[in-house]
């Protein structure tokens, strides 16, 4: 329903946006992850109606919606957004809040207030000043205006932000259970990547203005098409390979891969739970361990590999290691980088091959 | 609990002068309530429904102008763009440096009948005299609005340009979201939220209105400011003149309610929000024409063009007038204002300091009492310190009388230290209000430290409040120094015989239709006006976010 072409905003001579491409389906949920500075928001906005392409278009059911001939100002578009700072008006009351953006009768309008308050499970607050209910409840009025007009489409920017980790966890899991409840298609704009990998149903990462990667949350933490992106969404080993003698040697030893790939390798990306990890004596060892951090489900253990560089690995809590133990490491997975940072595609060793 | 903390000795102290400051209006209610005969029947016959309408009209009018004035002015400053907008935005508080009687003085002298104004038009026209044409009588409950409006806008203009200012961009942007234009949002968003600061600054003005004396007497307009002065010169009836101020007093306190009310409200107006203003409108061509021209209008009107008249005059005639006279009448104005401000500050600065270390909500609530002086009219303040100190002359007089057979004359009455003393019930609240909010930045952790370390209340206060307050005081001094400058009814009530102040004189020469020779008086009382314009704009600036550009690009 909604579709971006080249979407792209400059402030002055920095590029906030550039060439951004982005699809959304009809009742789907996608996320736009990106550390803070990344241009998420403007993104939103810009799609929004809120600020003005330099460059690109914006479809809604392929009519343009904002480009160089037309910019459909936002209180046409009918999409709803939820704030990072929730942006209820404090001159108004939580009913009056929800209903300031529907259109109709007084009594549909106290008939659609009812309806999201009950929605969000706070019937009880319909009379009170914003200022007299918890950050939590805020929220959920927010999300209850938003929804109050029957917008084609949910924004969200940052939403969980100003809420504390319990708080977070539990709200996220509402609001996703009533957008789904109410079939709306929602974008959502966060830099935790917990939140968006859980939240949405594709993931659109971004970095420095641009899509770096969009699939889902599986796809990108599993094939994350440069070294940045595999150690933004979870944790990543790169380590430096070099390809000779028609091998490509790493400091596991020599790696089978085929040469038209392992010439390109520069880096290779290995999981901390992708390598496999044996208690071997001084001689046939190559590592020894250095840190062991205990937390329960996985013990994340530091090794130092004779190569001279030091990797993170998470092992099983049920063998306990300890420093300076002489430990065999090999790579059960992992993926080949070029020179800039990018995915070698065509090839990837171990299960996670397709 | 004053034994553990020692703060007893404050208690009394705080106590004993706030009462000594409440005084006068003690003083008010029961020389009213001693009326031999029913006063407020006269009253209500006579002078009443003429006070009434008048204050009526002049607070309907006032109210409007400064709100028309005031809003439209910050909403354009404020999130608008347009050329010369940076200079409009200090220059629309210039007016504020005029006192009403000034501005009322310069355009009497333009706009009267044989003003250069109706000169002029009767030489264009080949008029002869006033039976040819109408023209607008300056003199009128009219043109006391209008003068009012000029210089009372500011107050309207600089409490809801701040509150423009803060007011999140989300909330704007939501409202566009939720299908609403940009100028449906600025009436269901935007006025909404900046309601009470608007009303805070109406509220002012009003206040100010209802304590004005010199331009309603300049322009012989009738209300109980001038009725106060009348009932009490003219006809020497205390307790008339009591009850009308008692009366006044009742109008006053609506509008003192109303500004509390407003400040609480707009303080949890900005609560939990992060500020990251909304970017200003881009105006191009003629509407940012139009704009530069609708803002320059009161700057203009309300000071360019009278300060500029002001100058003309006082440049024709600085040589004629007496100089030594002018010199001497400043440097009375400058040793009140001098007392007055230090003694204002010194006392602002011990009972904030003893309201805060008491515990007791009577010594707050006595202290607070004593703020609501700002809000006395001049005439009110003047009649309400005279009837006590009148009553304790003639008791001494009396006692001495019988006792020695000779007479004590007037100890205290028509004295410089009654004046100063009514100067302080009007503007202590002024220093008490500014040293109050300083304290508002010291933590009771750093007094905790002091004490803990050892030091007294006194010595606390000394080395650790006094520093830091250095800023604050220095502020309540100021501000407290130019009202006294520009105070008029009080004054020209209390002074002393063959005494006067720059103020008093002005307004002595504009009776006399000598307005030409007041110019240099006046000029004076604007300069020194302009350091709390000064002072407010530089405050205005702090008060703006400045970081939405950075922001923006997240």
């Amino acid at each position: 329903m909604i579709e971006c072409r080249n979407l792209t905003k400059n402030y002055g001579t920095l590029a906030a946006v550039s060439d951004f491409g982005l699809h959304l389906q009809e009742h789907e949920f996608i996320s736009i992850l990106g550390p803070s500075g990344c241009g998420k928001s403007t993104l939103l906005r810009l799609i929004a109606g809120l600020e003005v392409p330099s460059e690109g278009q914006v479809f809604l059911q392929k009519k343009e919606i904002s480009g160089k001939k037309i910019i459909l100002p936002p209180e046409r578009r009918k999409f709803g957004m939820i704030f990072q700072d929730f942006a209820l008006f404090p001159h108004l009351s939580v009913e009056a809040n929800i209903a300031f953006g529907v259109n109709g009768s007084k009594s549909e309008k106290q008939k659609r207030v009812r309806e999201l308050l009950k929605l969000v499970s706070l019937p009880h607050l319909a009379e009170k000043m914003p200022h007299q209910i918890s950050g939590g409840e805020q929220q959920r009025i927010a999300v209850a205006r938003a929804l109050a007009p029957r917008p084609r489409m949910i924004l969200m920017d940052e939403p969980f932000n100003n809420l504390d980790y319990q708080l977070r966890l539990q709200l996220r899991r509402d609001i996703r259970d009533i957008l789904k409840h109410e079939g709306v298609a929602t974008i959502l704009v966060t830099h935790d990547q917990v939140e968006a990998i859980t939240f949405a149903d594709r993931v659109l990462l971004m970095h420095k203005g641009k899509l770096v990667q969009s699939g889902t949350p599986e796809e990108i933490y599993q094939h994350p098409q440069t070294l940045w992106a595999s150690s933004f969404v979870g944790e990543a080993n790169h380590l430096k390979v070099e390809w000779r003698d028609s091998s490509l040697i790493s400091p596991f030893g020599s790696l089978d891969v085929p040469e038209g790939i392992g010439k390109e390798t520069r880096l290779m990306m290995v999981r901390p739970e992708d390598f496999i990890l044996e208690s071997r004596n001084d001689h046939e060892a190559n590592g020894i361990v250095k840190t062991v951090d205990f937390s329960g489900s996985v013990q994340i253990v530091g090794i130092e590999l004779k190569s001279g560089e030091t990797i993170q690995v998470s092992g099983s809590p049920h063998l306990l290691w300890r420093p300076e133990d002489p430990v065999k490491i090999t790579p059960e997975r992992y993926l080949c980088y070029n020179s800039s940072g990018n995915r070698l595609n065509g090839f990837s060793a171990g299960n996670a091959s397709k | 609990m004053s034994q553990s903390t020692h703060s007893g000795g404050w208690n009394y102290f705080t106590l004993a002068l706030a009462l000594l400051f409440a005084l006068p209006f003690f003083s008010l209610i029961v020389t009213a309530a001693s009326a031999e005969e029913n006063v407020w029947g006269h009253l209500i016959s006579t002078v009443m429904p003429g006070y009434l309408k008048n204050t009526f009209l002049l607070m309907l009018g006032v109210g409007s102008g400064t709100l028309l004035l005031g809003v439209s002015t910050s909403w354009l400053i404020s999130m608008t763009e347009f050329p010369g907008r940076r200079m409009l935005e200090w220059g629309l508080l210039l007016p504020l440096a005029f006192p009403g009687y000034i501005i009322a003085m310069v355009y009497v002298e333009l706009l009267e009948y044989s003003g250069p104004v109706q000169a002029q038009i009767r030489l264009w026209f080949g008029w002869n005299n006033f039976q040819d044409y109408w023209f607008p009588p300056i003199a009128s409950v009219g043109g006391a609005i209008t003068m009012l409006s000029l210089v009372l806008y500011p107050y309207v203009y600089l409490l809801a340009r701040i509150a423009f200012l803060q007011q999140p961009a989300t909330l704007l942007e939501s409202s566009r979201m939720l299908g609403k234009s940009s100028r449906n949002s600025f009436f269901h968003v935007s006025l909404p939220l900046a309601r009470p600061a608007i009303v805070v600054g109406v509220s002012l003005a009003m206040m100010e209105t209802l304590a004005d004396f010199g331009t309603m007497q300049l322009f012989a307009v009738q209300t109980f400011t001038t009725g106060i002065y009348h009932t009490w010169f003219g006809a020497y009836n205390a307790p008339g003149a009591a009850q009308l101020s008692l009366s006044l007093l009742m109008f006053i306190s609506v509008f003192v309610f109303l500004e509390r009310y407003s400040r609480k409200q707009q303080r949890s107006h900005t609560k939990n929000s992060i500020h990251i203003p909304h970017p200003r409108y881009k105006l191009s061509g003629i509407s940012s024409l139009s704009a530069f021209a609708f803002c320059l209008v009161p700057v203009v009107f309300g000071f360019a063009l009278p300060a500029g008249l002001l100058i003309q005059w006082a440049a024709k005639s600085w040589r004629e007038v007496m100089l030594e006279r002018f010199f001497s009448d400043a440097g009375n104005s400058l040793i009140l204002a001098v007392l007055t401000a230090f003694l204002a500050v010194l006392l602002g600065v011990l009972m904030a300091y003893g309201s805060r270390i008491s515990k007791r909500r009577r010594i707050r609530w006595a202290v607070r009492t004593v703020s609501l002086g700002y809000t006395f009219p001049g005439p009110v303040v003047a009649l309400g310190v005279l009837l006590p100190f009148a009553w304790f002359d003639r008791t001494i007089d009396a006692w001495m009388q019988e006792s020695f057979g000779i007479s004590s004359g007037y100890l205290l009455s028509g004295t410089l230290f009654i004046l100063v003393f009514a100067y302080l019930v009007r503007f202590l609240a002024l220093a008490y209000g500014t040293a109050e909010s300083g304290f508002g930045r010291i933590t009771s952790a750093m007094e905790d430290a002091s004490r803990s370390l050892g030091k007294n209340t006194w010595q606390t206060l000394k080395r650790v409040h006094l520093p830091l307050l250095r800023g604050s005081m220095l502020t309540a001094g100021l501000l407290v120094f130019v009202d006294v400058m520009k105070e008029l009814p009080a004054t020209l009530m209390l002074q002393p015989f063959n005494f006067s102040t720059l103020a008093t004189r002005a307004y002595g020469y504009a009776t006399e239709e000598l307005l030409r020779e007041a110019s240099l008086w006046c000029l004076t009382i604007v300069l020194v006006g302009l350091f709390p314009v000064i002072f407010l704009n530089r405050q205005l600036r702090e008060s703006a976010p400045q970081n939405y550009l950075e922001s923006d690009h997240d």
